[in-house]
């Protein structure tokens, strides 16, 4: 539906975008993740149009749109501050796309009446966006994007100015939304949580390239770089050296007395110096030596309660400090304290040997 | 200007005040309210240099300028430059100090023609500084035909090439001189049969200018003008044989004089300026800046012959000729004439 | 919507009366009001009843006379009301001045607002400058500069002729073309100026919303960016009209004086010829009076926002 093919963008000598290849699929959603100023929004303003790209080409639909201007795209954006028109009234502001098409005003109104009642909006029509709160605002800035039935809505951080709770009521009502209109969305944030709850697909950008694009299940549990895996949850990111191949698995000495199996990926490392990354919930704690492979030994240094989950660090005899959650102490679970000695357990699956960069 | 010189004044008056204690002689000031470009800064200079006595000088642009903020507007002023029909009417309305003319020996030196003159016969209330006529200049490099009157200029061939003087009562004198009557002869009637004239000059004009009438004749922009003979002579001295100056028929003169307003706080400094001036080479200084007319024949003396062979300056065979007189209530009637015209 | 005025108030929340210290802090600005706005104001609406004698004095009486003169009814010779337009001609004549300055200044001062008000931070400033430039210099400086580019001997057509566009000089200074140019010249920034604070506090996402709801640039301008600049626009009309309508050097100086405009008028009885301050005063508050009236229309009828 969307394609980026092979898009650089500089603004003067700095380089937003370097050469980012991407492909939304039709009826999808999908994030663009990433920190501020790692050229997520720039990416969105090349799509609507606002920002032409230095070089490489946008498609939309099939048919290049690269030097279209935004009102020519049949693309709508709802903007990060809503951008309502504080002169025009509720339904004036989503009847806006509809009136610059020269619709007839029968149509026009029929039409709003419905989004209003989509976004459910109804009683707020005649009001001014200064006399709305900032989740009916929110509303209005989806139901004047979506009345012009674009082929693709972006969205630029749309929830990031609501509070925590309206954030995740919005969120679900977005989704719920997507699904039912069968659009195709672009989502950009930079809350790693609101992109796994609500994506299809995730695009990590960092420094003006994309890192990764997956699943959100293949983000969160296959990081390929070191900054995906920090970027989105925690993750022990640790050097390693490869000191055997056995069957299908490679032989990993972390440190002195942390040697761990892990699945030889296709294709295999070219080098014997690896970087892998460990969730901290992946590693589980045991009073006993367990009987399985890839466990070693530890003492808990820190413990932090947090709630649902309890955070421990940990250091091997070695010196090798790691991050650890555990569920919070349960009947079913032991809880460790600080002090404590520890059996750690890691499954091969659970590390992830990361791409060299 | 103005604040410039109103500081100027309060840190002065903050002087003053502040000096008492050292029982220091008051300085002695002359409040002079004059034309604009008329009085050279020199003149002003070498008078306080010799008496002391400091000048404070404002400006007007007109006689009826001068009026209002004398009479109107209330303002003190020591010494004035009136025009003769101003002095005319100011002497009838008794707003003029009488002047004691054995403190102004240099009286002596103004030339017959110019004293007792019908605006104050018995020379009891002004003194002439300069006197000039209004007459044509002719740009000769664009204008061909002879152009000896007003009917010539207004022929209807210089249309839109035409400076004329912003002055309504001007512009009358000359319909009337058209008409072969006196610029003084100013009745409803006449003023009647002025009006068809007025009609159909006013349509050819391009520029009405009182201050400064020879700077569209200088750009180009016109080719004849009827404007005041010192302008006439500038544009001479300047540019030589490219400008003529003609002095139609019936033409008239005016004389601007200086004059002492009723109540003058300082009577005695403006008696010494007046005699200063009458000086041959004070009076010298003014011709040299601005060539009109110099009533002072010990002056003439002294003025280089170019000066004196500038026919706007002293237009040859001295012919004499009529002042404006004051006309009263007539003067509103002249206003309504020519703006009803101009408006159409 | 926003009236002008509503840009010199504080905001409808802050809008309460002063405390002790509060009209300690304005009680300068409303001493110089009395001073310089209401007591002249009062000083001509006394003038405006009187007469003047033979030489110009003020006479002190009650008569409408001066209105009468300044609405077309005069007394002819045997006393009874005429109907003379003369001052209403000129007043219209003068509106109409005022009127296509002020259209012009907005359609010149708009595009260049907008370009000030869109430009980078770094090069804003430097651009503001250069709007108030020329005021560092003096109104009259300026004006002679204007005839010594215009007229026949000028830069202009000197320019003209060199490069064989003509070759006779155009007559360019003393027509009422001249006094246009000098009206806009010199009321450009005023128009400039506040259009410019309206353009800068538009936010640039609304612009582009509109772009991106499918609204081409004219559209997006005449829905979006003109409705939300209008108090801008507004002031800027208020600030080049009334003055615009008031000026008489420019008329003067580059228009020959040729047509009398109602500000030649009114410096003619105060400082001119005419010498009828009376007549003067009436003409002022009569121009004073009709402006309030047409301000109070053109407000009143905004509802609020």
């Amino acid at each position: 539906m969307v394609e980026l093919r092979n898009v650089t963008k500089k603004f003067g000598n700095f380089h937003a975008i370097r050469g980012v290849d991407l492909n939304v699929r039709a009826g999808e959603f999908l994030t663009l993740l990433g920190p501020s100023g790692c050229g997520k929004t720039t990416l969105l303003r090349m799509i609507s149009g606002f920002d032409a790209p230095t070089e490489g080409s946008v498609w939309l639909g099939g048919e290049d749109v690269t030097h279209l201007p935004p009102y020519r795209r049949n693309v709508n954006q709802v903007f990060q501050s809503y951008a309502l028109f504080p002169h025009l009234t509720v339904e004036e502001n989503i009847g806006f796309g509809l009136r610059m098409q020269k619709l007839p005003r029968l149509e026009i109104a029929g039409r709003v009446q419905s989004a209003i009642a989509l976004v459910s909006l109804q009683g707020l029509e005649a009001r001014k966006p200064g006399q709305l709160s900032g989740g009916q605002r929110q509303r209005v800035a989806l139901a004047r994007a979506l009345i012009c039935q674009p082929k693709v809505l972006l969205l630029d951080e749309p929830l990031s100015a609501l509070d925590a709770k309206l954030r995740h009521q919005m969120q679900g009502e977005l989704k719920r939304l997507q699904k039912m209109l069968g659009i195709t969305f672009v989502f950009v944030t930079h809350d790693q949580e609101e992109a796994l709850t609500m994506s299809d697909r995730i695009a990590v950008v960092n420094q003006g390239r994309i890192e990764q694009l997956g699943d959100s299940a293949a983000i969160y549990h296959a990081p390929q770089t070191a900054f995906v895996a920090n970027f989105i949850g925690r993750a022990n990111i640790l050097e390693a050296n490869a000191v055997g191949v056995e069957g299908g698995f490679i032989r990993l000495r972390i440190a002195s007395g942390v040697e761990v199996l892990v699945p030889n990926p296709n294709p295999s490392p070219t080098t014997s110096r690896l970087v892998v990354s460990i969730r901290p919930e992946k590693i589980h704690l045991q009073s006993q030596r367990p009987t399985q492979e890839n466990v070693f030994e530890a003492v808990v240094e820190e413990e932090l309660f947090k709630g649902p989950t309890h955070q421990l660090e940990i250091k091997t005899a070695s010196g090798l400090s790691l991050s650890v959650m555990a569920a919070s102490q349960s009947i079913m679970q032991t809880a460790f304290h600080k002090g404590d000695r520890v059996w750690c357990a890691v499954h091969p699956n659970d590390i992830v040997i990361l791409r060299a960069d | 200007m103005k604040t410039t010189r109103h500081t100027f004044l309060l840190t002065l008056a903050i002087a003053v005040l502040a000096l008492p204690a050292m029982a220091a002689p008051k300085k002695k000031v002359l409040n002079l309210f004059c034309w604009s470009e008329y009085v050279p800064d020199s003149v002003i200079k070498g008078f306080t240099k010799e008496t002391g006595i400091k000048v404070n000088v404002e400006n007007y642009a007109s006689n009826e300028e001068m009026l209002s903020k004398l009479l109107v507007a209330g303002s003190k002023y020591d010494l004035i430059q009136p025009s003769e029909y101003t002095i005319e009417a100011l002497a009838k309305a008794n707003k003029l100090e009488t002047l004691d003319l054995s403190r102004i020996p240099n009286f002596k030196n103004i030339g017959a023609p110019f004293k007792s003159l019908p605006h104050d016969p018995d020379n009891k209330f002004s003194v002439p500084w300069m006197t000039g006529s209004v007459g044509i200049v002719i740009n000769t490099r664009k204008v061909k035909d002879e152009i000896k009157g007003y009917a010539d200029v207004f022929s209807g061939k210089y249309k839109n090439r035409i400076v004329v003087l912003d002055d309504n009562r001007e512009m009358v004198s000359w319909a009337l001189a058209t008409l072969g009557l006196g610029v003084n002869d100013i009745t409803s009637e006449n003023l009647a049969k002025v009006k068809p004239i007025l009609q159909g000059w006013i349509p050819q004009i391009k520029v009405y200018n009182s201050d400064s009438p020879k700077t569209p004749l200088a750009n180009g922009d016109v080719d004849l003008g009827i404007v005041w003979s010192g302008e006439a002579a500038i544009l001479i001295k300047e540019h030589g044989e490219k400008f003529k100056y003609v002095l139609p028929e019936n033409a008239h003169m005016f004389i601007d004089s200086l004059a002492i307003p009723k109540g003058a706080p300082n009577a005695d400094a403006a008696h010494q300026f007046i005699d200063y001036i009458l000086r041959p080479e004070v009076s010298k200084i003014i011709s040299e800046n601005f060539p009109y007319t110099n009533p002072n024949m010990e002056a003439r003396k002294l003025l280089p012959e170019a000066q004196l062979k500038n026919t706007a300056s002293y237009p040859a065979g001295d012919p004499k000729l009529d002042t404006f007189k004051d006309i009263g209530k007539v003067t509103k009637e002249i206003d309504k004439l020519v703006t009803d015209l101009k408006n159409k | 919507m926003q009236t002008p005025l509503a840009l010199l108030q504080p905001a409808h929340g802050a809008a309460r009366r002063p405390g002790f210290i509060g009209w300690l802090l304005i009680a300068p600005l409303i001493a110089w009001l009395v001073a310089f706005v209401v007591i002249p104001a009062l000083i001509l609406l006394v003038y405006s009843f009187c007469q003047r004698d033979e030489l110009g004095e003020l006479v002190f009486s009650f008569s409408l006379e001066n209105y009468w003169r300044v609405f077309g009814y005069v007394h002819d010779e045997s006393g009874a009301f005429a109907w003379d337009p003369t001052y209403l001609q000129i007043f219209g004549r003068s509106l109409g001045c005022a009127g296509l300055t002020t259209i012009l200044c907005v359609l010149i001062g708009y595009p260049v607002a907008w370009t000030l008000g869109r430009a980078p931070d770094s090069r804003r400033n430097l651009l503001l400058t250069l709007v108030m430039i020329p005021f560092w210099t003096s109104f009259l400086i300026r004006t002679y500069a204007w005839i010594i580019i215009l007229s026949e001997n000028g830069l202009l057509n000197g320019l003209l002729q060199y490069s064989r566009l003509i070759s006779e000089p155009f007559p360019m200074l003393y027509t009422p073309g001249a006094v246009i140019v000098g009206l806009v010249y010199s009321y450009l920034p005023f128009m400039i100026l506040p259009i410019y604070g309206s353009v800068e506090k538009l936010d640039n996402s609304i612009v582009e919303a509109a772009l991106d709801l499918g609204a081409g640039p004219l559209q997006a301008f005449l829905n979006v960016i003109l409705p939300l600049t209008r108090p801008g626009v507004l002031a800027g009309i208020l600030l080049v009209f009334i003055p615009a309508m008031g000026m008489f050097a420019i008329s003067d100086l580059m228009g020959g004086k040729r047509v009398p405009l109602i500000g030649n008028v009114i410096q003619d009885q105060f400082s001119g010829q005419a010498r009828d301050w009376p007549f003067g005063s009436a003409l002022g508050m009569s121009v004073v009076v009709l402006f309030s009236i047409a301000f109070w229309l053109g407000t009143r009828r905004q509802p609020e926002s």
